[in-house]
């Protein structure tokens, strides 16, 4: 269950197996129903997750309407980054879509974890890094593509969440109006049917 | 010549030494190590530091002056940051992936910055004892700042937007050109000044 996590760190630098065993210590396993709430706004967040299987969404509330700020899928860490980072209260919702597991570890043992030596606090800081980076693209990415352009690149990098994801998520999170995400969707549909057909 | 590179002034390094210890603990040995290897930059004001398509090698914190960060969309510019004494601004994706920039930096006011080129940052990486720690709470503090303002963008009002910028950073409307100011709160020339009156009223 927590060997995906391991790889995970296992990017920034090769985990000895003394390594992946001090880790693997510091990882809860959390099981959770769908649309479960794994955080609350005005709780700290506890935990960064990595998902195992299942789908989790971040969002919050601006008014009635609910602004996906993030979808994470298998494979993928998630958590009120700020809030966890910072230790205040989460700004966001973190709530599963589909039923999911996810392999946990609090921002105490992270803490702990990247303290515990030299390698451990260069894959922490090479982990900021890249989360810092993926933030920065994913806001510019927002500015300089078009709603068609930020569609067409999602489905073609993610197409399994096109059918996973309620529609009116998807369009949230790539701040396309519903109408928009609808029209765009079947524009594409309908050129895949002629290319199945041919 | 509109941008001269010196050895760093000790007084100008303290500045930007106190900027960073509200994120982090430096050490006095740490202090020493990056002073040793720091650049002082000066620039003109309207001075383009990296324009799109160009390789970062540099990373920067104000001492003092103004400096825009901005994506060029069509015709027009998007405003990213504001940076103003003690906040770090760079072209982050190439400094720290070796790729073009995606972006432009550009001084308003005449700037010094306190610098530190790729391969001096990579020297403190590798020699100085706890730069690890260091970089990865910089990285961070720069992360969640980066993250806070897009959650103001998508949570607040535009009129929310603007009275919450101009309580926290009085000064700006003085030393920002109002383009560059409704472009960064993401509001609409006419409706920015319109607000702008509004206060003035007040």
């Amino acid at each position: 269950m927590i060997s995906g996590f391991l790889d995970y760190m296992g990017r920034y630098i090769v985990l000895t197996e003394a390594e992946k065993a001090a880790l693997s210590e510091l990882l809860e396993v959390r099981r959770y129903d769908k649309k479960a709430r794994l955080t609350d706004t005005g709780e700290v967040e506890q935990y960064l997750n990595y998902v195992v299987k299942g789908l989790i969404r971040k969002y919050f509330f601006r008014g009635k309407e609910q602004v996906i700020k993030h979808i994470a899928k298998e494979g993928s860490l998630l958590a009120s980054s700020v809030s966890y980072f910072s230790r205040v209260p989460s700004s966001y919702i973190v709530e599963t879509i589909e039923p999911s597991i996810v392999v946990s570890i609090s921002r105490d043992n992270l803490e702990k974890l990247f303290e515990s030596g030299d390698r451990w606090e260069r894959a922490g800081r090479l982990m900021m890094a890249d989360f810092l980076i993926e933030k920065e693209y994913w806001l510019l990415d927002t500015i300089r593509y078009s709603p068609r352009e930020r569609f067409l690149r999602f489905i073609k990098e993610q197409p399994d969440l096109v059918q996973r994801v309620p529609q009116k998520y998807l369009a949230s999170y790539l701040h396309i109006k519903p109408e928009t995400f609808s029209r765009l969707k079947h524009l594409v549909e309908s050129k895949n049917n002629i290319l199945s057909q041919a | 010549m509109n941008v001269s590179s010196t050895k760093i002034d000790p007084v100008f390094f303290s500045f930007a030494l106190d900027y960073m210890q509200r994120f982090f603990p430096v050490s006095p040995e740490q202090a020493e190590f990056m002073m040793e290897l720091a650049e002082m930059r000066h620039f003109d004001k309207r001075t383009v530091i990296i324009s799109e398509g160009e390789q970062e090698d540099y990373l920067s914190m104000v001492v003092s002056g103004l400096v825009r960060k901005y994506i060029r969309r069509g015709k027009s510019e998007i405003t990213l940051q504001l940076a103003t004494e003690g906040h770090i601004v760079h072209s982050e994706i190439s400094f720290l992936r070796r790729i073009p920039s995606p972006v432009f930096v550009e001084t308003i006011e005449p700037t010094t910055m306190v610098s530190f080129n790729y391969s001096n940052y990579e020297i403190t990486l590798e020699k100085m004892p706890g730069a690890d720690r260091i970089g990865r709470l910089l990285l961070m503090a720069m992360f969640v700042k980066k993250d806070e303002r897009h959650y103001k963008q998508l949570h607040m009002s535009t009129r929310e937007r603007f009275l919450e910028y101009l309580k926290n950073h009085p000064h700006m409307l003085q030393r920002v050109p109002q383009k560059y100011l409704a472009s960064y709160l993401n509001i609409k020339p006419e409706t920015f000044s319109r607000l702008k009156h509004l206060v003035k009223l007040k």
